[in-house]
């Protein structure tokens, strides 16, 4: 008995485009929520700069070539620092180092979350048990100081240090977030039904299992994304980091290590905290927006002005 | 008691609104029983929401009236709501497992029921929850437990004594039988018609199952794509129905007594609210369509005691 | 249309499926608990070729557990079940256990839950073909879907589309597609049309007709909806608690049921048609969750009929009717039938 199809048509065949399907959707959605738009473009801004430093900034960010303790001017959007380097350089350039940090870290921490998380949850057992006592033991240790021990050994922490730092100490939350959903989905029909048909267990969880956690997976990377910008600024902030790089937390370093609020050059203190708080903005906006856009009933309804009986 | 009048509900959604309740009128008289009976789509659980004030963003009342005993509810504020919820009017939800707060035993939300609509002492609220338990058919000294630790069956219960607490004049009950096994069914809705015999309230209730509700309510209404079809009298269209949907339903029931026949059902699926068929919303999957059903959009015309929304009844007289 | 049902005097039939004792029990409680629920207690009943047996029975009643044991998704705590003469317990290479998987799939209840919602339809397809149908080279695969999906009433344009753009029934078809891709003896349906809509339904239990006489296939179909089993089934199991109260052709047990849980059934079942009787007393209680039960029919407490023998002995199936068995003290030594809820 055939049934009438009714609703969408189609005339595509079969197997057609996944990708430019995918992106449309994506662009869609993005362009219709608020918060996605704001925090996509600040993304992309940060992403531009990072890519062409030398077109926005014309300074040299390390060159001492000007007076310092210079105001804001057109020749220097920001002014000078005590050594005359120009601080908006500074800035434009140090994007790059965070969002390297910013990115590699999120999918670092990303992909070993759900590597422990998925296995700990079907796994079961005494795997799930060991695997959680891991997960545990680095979720109430306090992160920061143990950064900061982690950071004073390696001598030098440079950004590679950092990064392995912070990746290593950071995948637990996200990891806990993982395992919950993971486990709510073991007991799906359509994983038994997999089951079922004979698939194997390792195709079950990595086709079958993870590509339906894909929106809880990008909300753990923008988080450990945002926190990895907070706690490598920081380190760098109390001088863990390498001084010599050039990234918003060394100019921080720098900042207070020339008392830059109490001698009259506020700028250089507030500016790269300025940066790093927007870049974090746009992490969290990202998130939220991801939220809503996954979950309908999380978006902010505007109310219609109602109509009177 | 209740006049419902021309009520529509739209879902505000970024592309359009969706109209999933399209003007629809009804009355329940005192001590009435009125089935409301429809599949997945029609609109049943949205305009029970409608009726009793619970719709949530982005479903809003787009136009129409509930008039409760004199007072049209539509536009009323919470505060003027909560004089007539509960002690008027009270509403038993589907699925009594997500109704029930789980981490609360059953007298505290009993408790909490009563609390909020009066001030009573706590012997007199311990009394009425008692009665109210007894009234269904549960020991009190349920009121102690919690809800995972009762069965589907008397979770359903507690949830029917909780709408009971203030003897309200409408239970409106959205598919609560529908998580019970058959036996347990039935006990449900011979308890329901007994406690309507007995207090005199009046009852809609919500079902897709036809076959259940036949036995127990006194008029049907039966709706399709946010509209109402048929309404009239339950024996009188279990016997003669007029809409080619109605006789369509009818016959998706495999029987256990008498021959072996084989059946049809109704071919094709629930048109989409978004953008309903032109016409007459049935006439694509409708037997007796003909050249004006795409067309017309028909109204609900009067047969007898019952209204039907059908060209085939345009003028009042069964034609088929 | 073919007309659902058995023939007058069928040619006797291959059995296919057979399950001699089956149990199934679950440890419950914390890790020192003791207790165990008795899902599925002493459970023998065999399937042939060609036919649709409904399993019947109230939630706890053990129908689901055994429908997943049987698809090897539990391991029976004892007793054993055999699939064309081969014990299932003698499933050990992956190759055997997929060639079983493949010879006797599941249909699951839930249409909104049963396919993974981020792929296209075609990919449950395709991964069935290309699990259980070697022979098929992988170009044809998708030509092969589109055919079974032609089979169960399905326009194969639908292969490219997501779940969410199906409805619950278009859904199932689905299941059912999948299931007959992989060439199928026994379709296992766990309640496959409980969740649809009433006017669906009969699509799908006409599909499942059809495949039982066009494909060849048996079903063994498990449902609490008495009615719907009626329409499509040739034998009727009735469960109740995890063991089998009554078994035997649907027509003889509906119309002499000799077992007071199946004329309970029978009695609670609503028809439009029949006439109006609220007066009829109806019992309030509920299937128990058998914990650690003690010997004794598990029925007594709800039935009006208990005698002490019911307390003490717990009821074998015997046969009362040609092919039609109960388990029940009262009906096996009375030679009327009993009339309990009727």
């Amino acid at each position: 008995m055939a049934m009438p199809v009714s609703g969408v048509a189609t005339d595509t065949p079969a197997a057609q485009l996944p990708a430019g399907h995918a992106l449309a959707r994506i662009g869609r959605a993005i362009r219709s929520n608020r918060k996605a738009t704001i925090g996509t473009i600040l993304l992309l801004i940060f992403i531009l700069i990072a890519l062409f430093p030398g077109v926005i900034a014309h300074d040299s960010p390390t060159q001492d070539a000007y007076a310092p303790g210079l105001g804001i001017s057109t020749a220097h959007l920001l002014g000078t620092n005590h050594y005359g380097q120009d601080l908006f350089s500074q800035l434009v350039y140090g994007t790059r180092n965070v969002l390297i940090i910013a990115f590699v870290v999120g999918l670092a921490t990303t992909g070993i979350a759900v590597l422990i998380g998925v296995a700990a949850a079907y796994l079961g057992g005494g795997w799930d048990g060991s695997l959680n006592v891991l997960t545990d033991v680095l979720l109430v240790i306090p992160l920061f100081p143990l950064l900061i021990i982690i950071a004073a050994y390696a001598h030098g922490g440079s950004t590679l240090v950092l990064i392995a730092a912070i990746t290593l100490t950071g995948w637990s939350y996200t990891a806990r977030q993982l395992r919950a959903q993971a486990l709510t989905l073991r007991s799906r029909d359509f994983l038994a039904a997999a089951r079922v048909r004979g698939e194997r267990q390792l195709y079950i969880i990595m086709v079958e299992v993870i590509p339906t956690m894909t929106s809880l997976i990008v909300a753990c990377f923008l988080t450990n994304a945002l926190y990895a910008v907070l706690f490598a600024s920081s380190l760098q902030f109390i001088g863990l980091g390498d001084p010599n790089t050039v990234s918003w937390g060394t100019t921080l370093y720098w900042a207070e290590n020339n008392a830059a609020l109490q001698t009259g050059e506020p700028l250089w203190a507030i500016a790269p905290g300025a940066c790093i708080a927007v870049l974090g903005s746009a992490f969290a906006l990202l998130n939220y927006a991801f939220d809503e856009i996954g979950n309908p009933a999380l978006r902010p309804v505007r109310k219609p002005r109602s109509k009177r009986a | 008691m209740l006049e419902v009048s021309g009520l529509s509900v739209d879902y505000v959604l970024d592309r359009g609104n969706v109209r999933a309740v399209d003007d629809v009128s009804f009355t329940v008289g005192r001590g009435e029983f009125l089935g409301i009976v429809g599949e997945s789509g029609c609109g049943k659980s949205t305009l029970l929401f409608a009726v009793a004030q619970l719709l949530s963003p982005p479903a809003v009342v787009a136009g129409g009236s509930v008039l409760f005993q004199g007072t049209n509810l539509v536009g009323l504020t919470d505060d003027q709501l909560s004089a007539v919820r509960w002690r008027d009017m009270s509403v038993v939800m589907q699925s009594a497992m997500n109704a029930l707060n789980p981490v609360t035993s059953i007298g505290a939300q009993f408790k909490d029921a009563m609390r909020a609509h009066g001030k009573y002492s706590a012997e007199e609220i311990t009394a009425r929850s008692a009665e109210v338990l007894r009234m269904v058919g549960i020991d009190p000294v349920h009121l102690r437990s919690f809800s995972h630790q009762l069965s589907g069956g008397m979770r359903q219960r507690a949830m029917i004594a909780m709408a009971l607490l203030f003897t309200p004049d409408l239970v409106i009950m959205d598919e609560p039988t529908s998580a019970l096994d058959v036996v347990a069914q039935r006990s449900l809705m011979v308890q329901i018609k007994e406690l309507q015999q007995a207090f005199g309230f009046a009852v809609i209730f919500v079902t897709h199952d036809m076959s259940l509700i036949s036995h127990f309510s006194d008029r049907l209404m039966v709706m399709y794509a946010g509209q109402v079809d048929e309404l009239g009298v339950t024996r009188q269209i279990f016997d003669k129905p007029l809409h080619p949907y109605t006789q369509g339903l009818l016959e998706a029931f495999p029987s256990i007594h008498g021959p072996r026949v084989p059946l049809k059902g109704i071919p094709g699926n629930p048109p989409s609210l978004a953008s309903p068929p032109s016409g007459c919303r049935f006439h694509p999957r409708c037997p007796s369509a003909f050249d004006r059903c795409p067309a017309v959009a028909p109204d609900l015309y009067p047969v007898g005691e019952t209204l039907v929304r059908c060209l085939l009844h345009e003028n009042g007289s069964p034609s088929r | 249309m073919t007309e659902p049902g058995a023939n007058a005097s069928p040619p006797p039939k291959a059995e296919l499926l057979r399950t001699e004792h089956l149990t199934r029990h679950f440890k419950i409680g914390g890790a020192l608990s003791r207790r165990t629920l008795h899902a599925v207690d002493d459970v023998s009943f065999a399937i042939s070729e060609r036919e649709i047996v409904a399993l019947a029975g109230e939630s706890g009643s053990g129908k689901s557990t055994i429908a997943r044991v049987l698809a090897r998704i539990y391991k029976p705590t004892s007793g054993e079940a055999y699939f064309e003469g081969k014990p299932l317990s003698g499933i050990r290479s992956r190759r055997d256990a997929l060639r079983y998987s493949g010879l006797v799939p599941m249909v699951f209840q839930d249409p909104f839950a049963s396919i993974n919602p981020v792929f296209r339809i075609q990919h449950g397809m395709l991964r069935c073909l290309k699990l259980h149908r070697p022979e098929l080279p992988a170009s044809q695969r998708l030509a092969e879907a589109a055919r079974v999906f032609e089979v169960v009433g399905l326009n194969p344009d639908m292969l490219g589309r997501f779940p969410y753009e199906l409805s619950g029934g278009q859904r199932q078809r689905v299941g059912f597609a999948q299931a007959l891709a992989m060439r199928p003896k026994l379709i296992l349906a766990d309640e496959p049309v409980s969740m649809l809509d009433v006017s669906i339904r009969i699509g799908l239990l006409n599909l499942m007709a059809k495949l039982r006489d066009e494909e060849g296939v048996s079903i063994l179909y498990i449902t609490h909806d008495i009615a719907s089993a009626r329409y499509v089934a040739d034998r009727l199991i009735v469960m109740y608690a995890g063991q089998i109260a009554e078994t035997g052709p649907i027509d003889d047990v509906l119309t002499h049921p000799r077992h007071p849980y199946t004329q309970l059934l029978l009695s609670a079942v609503p028809d439009p048609r029949a006439p109006l009787s609220v007066a009829a007393e109806t019992d309030r209680g509920e299937p128990p969750k058998v914990v650690d039960p003690a010997p004794g029919c598990r029925f007594r407490w709800r039935c009006p009929l208990a005698i002490d023998t019911c307390e003490q002995v717990t009821p074998q199936l015997a046969e009362l009717r040609p092919g039609h068995d109960a388990a029940c003290h009262v009906a096996q030594t009375s030679a009327e039938e009993v009339k309990a809820f009727l």
